[in-house]
């Protein structure tokens, strides 16, 4: 046999070997990881709301008391109606909802944005009144760690919540990543429409500011629902 | 015999201390820079470097009279990689928040010079159970500096331990600041530093 064919031989059979184990590995713990990602979630969700906080680790089982006493989730339909599932449509949005008592603390709206290396997956809560951001956060990235990853950590995440994605005169403008420090690079009347950005990161910011800007604009009418306190 | 002169004792314990991958040979720097902020994050790194060492090394040297030698470094990343791989899926499974933490420095284990330097220098050319315990040696070895590393981080820091405060509040009322240097990368070179000048001095004696 020549030393080719037997190469390639033993390269093939390595190959099936390895690729099989790692199948194995990956069915067999598929149902694990999926219920890691699902908890993963419900903490986004209620982080965002400042339900709970990173320093403090919580059981699984409490993760889930807590969502399910405080968190509802319902979709949306074009005109900003609140719909519960079983009467959801295709075009429908899904939005969670923060409830104490019957009343709407605030909305959590799934953001879904391009970042420089991959998708960008979070959830950014809004107050109420439907002006006034809660909290953002990140749940799946793939930014570079150190630069754009900053974007899951919580001295960024915190600049977003009091921010409001209306101006001065109450047009819609969203909320937006600053290239370098709010209070230097920011005139006085946007500051509270812009978040302080990354160093070293200047075009995730930009993508994700696109991104919070279309998912904004997709929930635009139920914000102005809340706004003109349609819903309670 | 003494069990300190057999040659299973000598390729266990030799990288732990006199070549140790880290601080004697200068290898693996770069994981050993970005996970060693906590002590938690630095401990599964280690464990997930060491079982893949140890596995690559094991499964090298049971195929080594079969590679052919043109295509042995391809076969040693294939299990090198397979390896990394499902330490990956494993973490992900059962420690969730840490595999998030470690973020892409798990699946970085593959350029580890460490794993593909053992594979060569040693696991291609002896016996598997000598591969086993140089594998697991070299771990080790690794393990250690980086749990030394995240101890001053961790403390320095954030004046905490596994996520605990140590440090008094007392402490703090009376004006200690946490290091913030040592939070980020170049504090972790400069605890490396110190680290491979005391081993070297001490072993020069």
């Amino acid at each position: 046999m020549s030393s080719y064919l037997k190469s390639i031989i033993f390269a093939a059979v390595v190959t099936v070997i390895c690729g099989s184990l790692l199948t194995l590995a990956s069915t067999g713990l598929k149902e694990y990881q999926l219920k890691n990602i699902a908890l993963d979630k419900q903490k986004n969700i209620l982080k965002s709301v400042g339900l709970i906080h990173d320093k403090k680790p919580l059981s699984p089982d409490t993760i889930d008391k807590i969502y399910a006493e405080n968190i509802k989730q319902v979709w949306v339909d074009l005109s900003g109606k609140i719909i519960p599932e079983q009467n959801k449509s295709q075009d429908d949005l899904p939005v969670y909802l923060y409830v104490i008592q019957n009343h709407i603390q605030s909305y959590i709206i799934p953001v879904d944005s391009r970042g420089l290396w991959g998708r960008i997956l979070g959830y950014l809560s809004i107050k109420n009144d439907g002006t006034t951001v809660s909290g953002f956060t990140v749940y799946s990235h793939s930014e570079t760690p150190g630069l754009g990853g900053e974007i899951e950590k919580d001295w960024f995440q915190k600049n977003f919540s009091g921010k409001k994605i209306l101006d001065d005169r109450g047009n819609f403008v969203s909320v937006a990543i600053a290239k370098g420090l709010v209070r230097d690079k920011i005139h006085d009347s946007r500051q509270k429409n812009v978040v302080d950005g990354i160093s070293g990161a200047t075009l995730t910011g930009k993508f994700l500011s696109a991104g919070l800007k279309r998912t904004l604009i997709q929930y635009e009418p139920l914000s102005k629902k809340f706004r003109n306190n349609q819903i309670k | 015999m003494k069990i300190t002169r057999t040659k299973a004792f000598k390729v266990f314990f030799t990288p732990i201390w006199e070549s140790n991958p880290v601080s004697g040979q200068i290898l693996g720097i770069c994981s050993a820079l970005a996970v060693t902020v906590q002590l938690k994050t630095a401990i599964v790194m280690s464990l997930a470097l060491t079982f893949v060492l140890a596995f690559s090394n094991l499964s090298i040297s049971l195929m080594r009279n079969l590679i052919p030698r043109n295509i042995r470094i391809i076969i040693e990343l294939t299990v090198i990689a397979t390896l990394v791989i499902f330490a990956d899926q494993v973490l992900k499974a059962f420690l969730y928040d840490i595999s998030k933490q470690l973020s892409i420095f798990v699946g970085l284990i593959i350029t580890n010079c460490i794993i593909l330097g053992r594979a060569e220098t040693y696991a291609l050319g002896n016996p598997p159970f000598l591969s086993l315990l140089d594998g697991i040696g070299n771990g080790l070895g690794y393990s250690q500096i980086l749990i030394t590393v995240a101890v001053l981080r961790e403390i320095l820091g954030a004046g905490k331990l596994f996520g605990f405060q140590v440090i008094p509040n007392a402490f703090y009322v009376a004006g200690y600041v946490n290091m913030g240097f040592m939070v980020l990368a170049p504090g972790a070179f400069i605890a490396i530093g110190l680290i491979v000048w005391v081993q070297k001095t001490v072993s020069k004696d």
